[in-house]
């Protein structure tokens, strides 16, 4: 948020230049990362475990093949297996042994073991509102100055919001079922402190062309959830702290010592195709 | 403990109160005035030759000498004006006000005649400086527009958080533990175009002076520095003005008398045109700034005079006509300067200060419309008791009532998914009670001591919230809540601050000086950025946040050589701070109705070398200043527990500023730079989560940006003046960073992009620096 700031003084002063430079960094550590999701849908639930590289690195996270997982609801434990197809694209991906759906109150709690060291996570599972309806309109600025040619379609979003309940929300827009982010550092959700009850037609991310479908999927979060998004988008899009404040890794409900999130959610998706 | 000093300390007021009555006097007191405009001179030496000692004028311009009966010569003297001498027969009180003529100038180097003591040396003061506006203007300055806050960042102790801001750190203090005083009455946010330039008018200022230590108990409420800025108060002899045509912004300035040598005025506006220069170019990105000051005066006689400063001003910065936001200060004060007596001369001031931003977003589906402000209005009575010539009391209560709104969002379109909310609004009173004294104990020996009672009450009406953890910010839970009634009492905080200074000459050109201040701040800014942005609302001290409090002790060697025409000065200091404001780790602090969740304080210490050399007259005039310190915080909840550098720690700061007048037509200025790089938080290394790469931070600060040096010149044209003409023009050329080193503003990281819209998952660190060379012109007339 703040990055915009310099980039507004920028603007203003019609001058300023960014330039890659080579920090000079020491070796570090590298940390657990675990990266998971139980959502209502009945399917094999998946949990990421992986490490941390160094900044210069090549490539990113280093897959963990050899953890143990598995996910408990306080009655029913679930156990997982990694990558049981198994597929080299999903090394270090671990899905449940069996299929299963998250339930709306329950809480599940998360426990890797990795190399003799014990992480547990825990989340609530929370309702989610319904999509009402998506729309397409022409985006007037696109249509006149298109950055890709015929992508002047713009989906709308309707909801609901229930007011009597405290929520959080998470976004995911498709094209065509490819994710698409307005920049790379972008996370769409949101609490809904400052929402009134209707949601009409809030513009999603990208551009759309004719024939093209447009899908939104939207998660609940609990406020830990919502806690660590927010501290997420503010890490990826920091200014180094001259404006905004220095950054710092996001709080996550991952307990000894690993960084990520493990998510429960409800999951609402809408799709819509642009037509004449 | 507190009770005893405080005793002491009454006791020695009374004893010299009774050594004093012992033997008649009569006292001279009177305003000195430059002869050309009428303006008081501040700070002017009014020396009784056959005593050796004397006085010198106050902030208003005052002076007061009392003496036994007898005949004396009294000199009066001030930099850059004609030294004056006037013999009394005294036999009465006697009422005497003086104008001292400007200077000829002298294209030689000045011959000093005078023997008198310079203030450098002979002055209690330390940790102190004034700014010449004169000089300001002839430096080369960023877009060719005088600031000086540009320059107080080249002072010794003084630290900017790097080009392009409006910020300045003082002794290891952050940029919202200054106070920045227009005509008395508080800025809150300094900054134009987010720093670029600051609030102040060069064309306006009559006289600046920063201090960073020695703080005289009259000035109270932040920690690290009081950076004071007057206004002329017009010229009261003929009419005139000036106007000045620069790069993004242009002056005009109107003064004159509304009645001669009574009363005047000065009216000045500036504007910025960047907006002017987008819409040229077809673009709907609109900014601009503008600020107004106004003051008028009525000076009845000396011991009646009256004034009313204004200043306004405002940012407005509009996106498509769809996406915009501003922000402002204005701020009024009425003064009443007034004499009880030969020797008591009162202040009295009313002083209101307000702040507000706004952001707005016009959209039926989103619009929203963003508003906070800040109001305070403050009574201030002081009083200046001179006794003898050895005393010089000073005495006085003021009381600040404030009013902070952090912040009330409202839907603009009747289908936009905002709700109409608002954070609670916060009340404080604040009283001070201050005594102090400056004393001449021999001829070598001066004290100046004095005790500020600080009495800070956080007031109703207010719902606070009782917190089961009061700094649990992931899931923070009211367990109750408290009403309290409008002007209801919710916390007081009392605090006694001592103040000291001594000075010793240990000849006629060298001294020594000591120093020790204890400042409390109860006015905290809510941000965790190195620089702060308009957009950060403040808070007064409450059952959550404690006052910060910082005791500094400071040393010094002070020397002329070459005749008092270069000054010296070598000062040491350490300053702690308790109860530094700070906040939590990933703390949220806009619209955070929990926000005080977020608070974490803690302690900041800084301790650091000083050294000067400063050249006031003749041709060449300037200062070489450096800076050595470091200062760390220690604030549990963030960064793990451990100590950090404080975001402005820089180790070295050199500055070298230079002007020179080579004839009557051409001058020229120089400014040389040098500061080791700020600390910065980098990532040790890095993940994916999601579809996200992430950094890993493993400490804060541990980085040190590259090193920040440049050079910026400038130089002055005057064309001889037309003698059918009645106005004089001057051109001003400046170059900006003459050799255009990329300094680093901000290193912040990025992923790679493989080609348009197509990333890699690795990433790199983007350096950002802001100003390249930068050659402007501004164009001035005087009339």
């Amino acid at each position: 948020m703040k990055r915009y700031i310099i980039a507004i003084l920028a603007m203003a002063v019609l001058a300023s230049c960014e330039e890659t430079v080579q920090l000079d960094l020491k070796e570090t550590e590298p940390v657990v990362i675990i990266d998971g999701l139980v959502s209502d849908q009945f399917k094999n639930q998946y949990v990421k475990v992986s490490r941390s590289v160094d900044f210069y690195a090549e490539g990113t996270s280093k897959a963990i093949t050899n953890a143990t997982v598995s996910v408990t609801d306080g009655t029913t434990t679930y156990n997982y297996i990694h990558n049981p197809t198994p597929d080299p694209e999903n090394d270090g991906l671990y899905f449940s042994e069996v299929r299963f759906a998250g339930e709306v109150g329950k809480t599940y709690e998360l426990t890797v073991q990795v190399d003799g060291a014990t992480y547990t996570a825990e989340d609530s599972l929370y309702p989610v509102t319904a999509i009402d309806s998506l729309t397409f309109i022409i985006n007037d600025d696109e249509f006149e100055e298109p950055e890709r040619e015929g992508y002047y379609y713009e989906m709308l979003f309707y909801a609901h919001e229930p007011q009597e309940t405290e929520d959080f929300y998470l976004f995911k827009f498709y094209r065509n079922d490819t994710l698409v982010l307005d920049s790379p550092t972008d996370i769409y959700f949101s609490n809904d402190d400052l929402l009134a009850e209707e949601i009409n037609g809030i513009p999603t991310a990208s551009f759309y062309k004719m024939g093209d479908t447009g899908t939104v999927e939207m998660y609940s979060i609990s406020n830990a959830g919502f806690i660590y998004y927010n501290d997420l988008i503010n890490l990826l899009q920091s200014d180094g702290g001259m404006f905004g404040s220095p950054p710092v890794n996001p709080r996550t409900n991952v307990k000894g010592g690993a960084l990520g999130f493990f998510q429960a959610s409800s999951v609402v998706s809408e799709t819509i195709k642009v037509e004449e | 403990m507190k009770h005893t000093s405080l005793v002491a300390f009454l006791a020695m007021i009374f004893f010299i109160s009774h050594q004093s009555s012992a033997q008649e006097r009569h006292t001279v007191n009177g305003y000195v005035k430059d002869a050309e405009n009428g303006e008081e001179l501040i700070g002017a030496t009014v020396l009784v030759k056959e005593l050796g000692t004397g006085t010198v004028t106050n902030v208003y311009g005052f002076y007061a000498v009392s003496i036994p009966p007898g005949t004396y010569t009294f000199q009066f003297s001030y930099i850059g004006y004609q030294t004056i001498e006037q013999t009394f027969d005294l036999k009465e009180n006697v009422e005497f006000n003086i104008e001292l003529p400007v200077e000829a100038q002298q294209m030689d180097e000045l011959i000093i005649t005078d023997e008198a003591i310079d203030a450098n040396v002979s002055d209690i003061k330390m940790s102190k400086n004034e700014l010449d506006i004169k000089q300001v203007k002839k430096l080369p300055a960023l877009f060719g527009e005088p600031d000086i806050i540009k320059t107080i960042q080249l002072l010794p102790g003084v630290i900017s958080a790097g080009e392009g801001t409006s910020s300045f750190f003082v002794r290891g203090g952050s940029a919202d533990q200054n106070l920045i005083l227009i005509d008395e009455a508080p800025i809150y946010d300094p900054s134009h175009l987010f720093g670029l330039f600051s609030v102040f008018n060069a064309d306006v200022i009559k006289d600046s002076e920063l201090y960073r230590g020695g703080i005289p108990s009259r000035y109270g409420g932040r920690l690290s520095s009081i950076l004071e800025v007057r206004t002329k108060d017009g010229n009261n002899k003929r009419l005139g003005g000036s106007a000045g045509l620069g790069l993004l912004a242009s002056r005009f300035m109107l003064e004159g008398p509304i009645k001669k040598d009574k009363s005047s005025f000065i009216v000045s506006g500036r504007r910025s045109y960047v907006d002017v220069f987008l819409k040229a170019t077809n673009q709907d990105n609109l900014v601009h700034f503008y600020d107004v000051n106004a003051k008028v005066n009525w000076k009845h006689n000396n011991n009646n005079r009256f004034f009313l400063a204004l200043y306004l001003g405002r940012d407005v910065f509009s996106f498509e006509d769809v996406f915009g936001f501003d922000w402002g200060n204005t701020t009024g004060t009425f003064r009443w300067n007034h004499l009880y007596n030969d020797r008591l001369f009162s202040n009295t001031s009313i002083i209101a200060s307000h702040f507000d931003y706004k952001l707005a977003l016009e959209d039926d589906a989103q619009g929203f419309d963003w508003k906070s402000n800040l109001h305070e209005l403050t009574l201030k009575q002081d009083f200046n008791y001179f006794l003898n010539t050895s005393n010089e009391f000073e005495f006085g209560y003021h009381v600040t009532y404030r009013q902070f709104s952090p912040g009330r969002i409202s839907p603009t379109s009747e289908s936009s998914l905002f709700a109409e909310r608002a954070i609670d609004k916060m009340y404080a009173l604040d009283h001070a009670f201050y005594v102090g004294n400056q004393q001449k104990v021999s001829d070598r020996l001066t004290f100046r001591y004095g005790l500020r009672l600080s009495v800070f009450q956080n007031i109703g009406k207010q719902d606070v919230f009782i917190y089961e953890d009061p700094k649990d910010n992931i899931d923070p839970t009211r367990i109750d809540t408290v009403s309290y009634g409008a002007f209801e009492n919710i916390k007081t905080y009392v605090n006694l601050e001592p103040r000291f200074s001594a000075r010793y000459l240990l000849n006629a050109n060298s001294s020594v000086k000591l120093s020790y201040n204890r400042m409390v701040q109860n006015t905290h800014l809510i941000s965790s950025g190195t620089v702060p942005i308009p957009f950060n609302t403040w808070s007064p001290s409450n059952p959550y946040l404690e006052p910060q409090i910082a005791d500094q002790v400071a040393a010094g060697y002070f020397r002329n050589i070459k005749d008092n025409s270069i000054e010296l000065s070598a000062e040491v200091y350490y300053k702690d701070i308790q109860n530094v404001t700070d906040f939590a780790d990933n703390a949220q602090l806009f619209f955070n109705e929990d926000l005080t969740t977020e608070y974490r304080q803690g302690n900041s210490w800084s301790y650091g070398l000083e050294l000067m050399a400063q050249k006031k007259e003749g041709r060449f005039t300037g200062f070489v200043s450096y800076t050595l310190s470091k200062t760390e915080r220690d604030v549990p909840g963030v960064n793990n527990d451990n100590p950090f550098l404080a975001n402005y720690d820089r180790r070295h700061a050199l500055n070298l500023v230079g002007t020179y007048d080579l004839s009557d037509q051409w001058q020229f200025g120089a400014n040389l730079s040098y500061s080791s790089g700020r600390p910065i938080t980098v990532p040790a290394g890095r993940y994916q989560y999601d579809n996200y790469q992430v950094d890993y931070i493993t400490e804060r600060n541990g980085y040190a940006l590259p090193d920040f040096h440049k050079l910026d010149l400038s130089a002055t044209y005057i064309p001889k003046k037309n003698k059918d003409r009645k106005w004089q023009s001057s051109w001003v050329f400046s170059v900006y960073n003459i050799y255009s080193r990329k300094n680093a503003f901000t290193i912040y990281t990025r992923l790679k992009e493989l080609d348009d819209d197509v990333y890699s998952d690795e990433k790199e660190a983007v350096k950002i620096s802001l100003f390249p060379i930068l050659p402007s012109v501004t164009y001035n007339i005087k009339f």
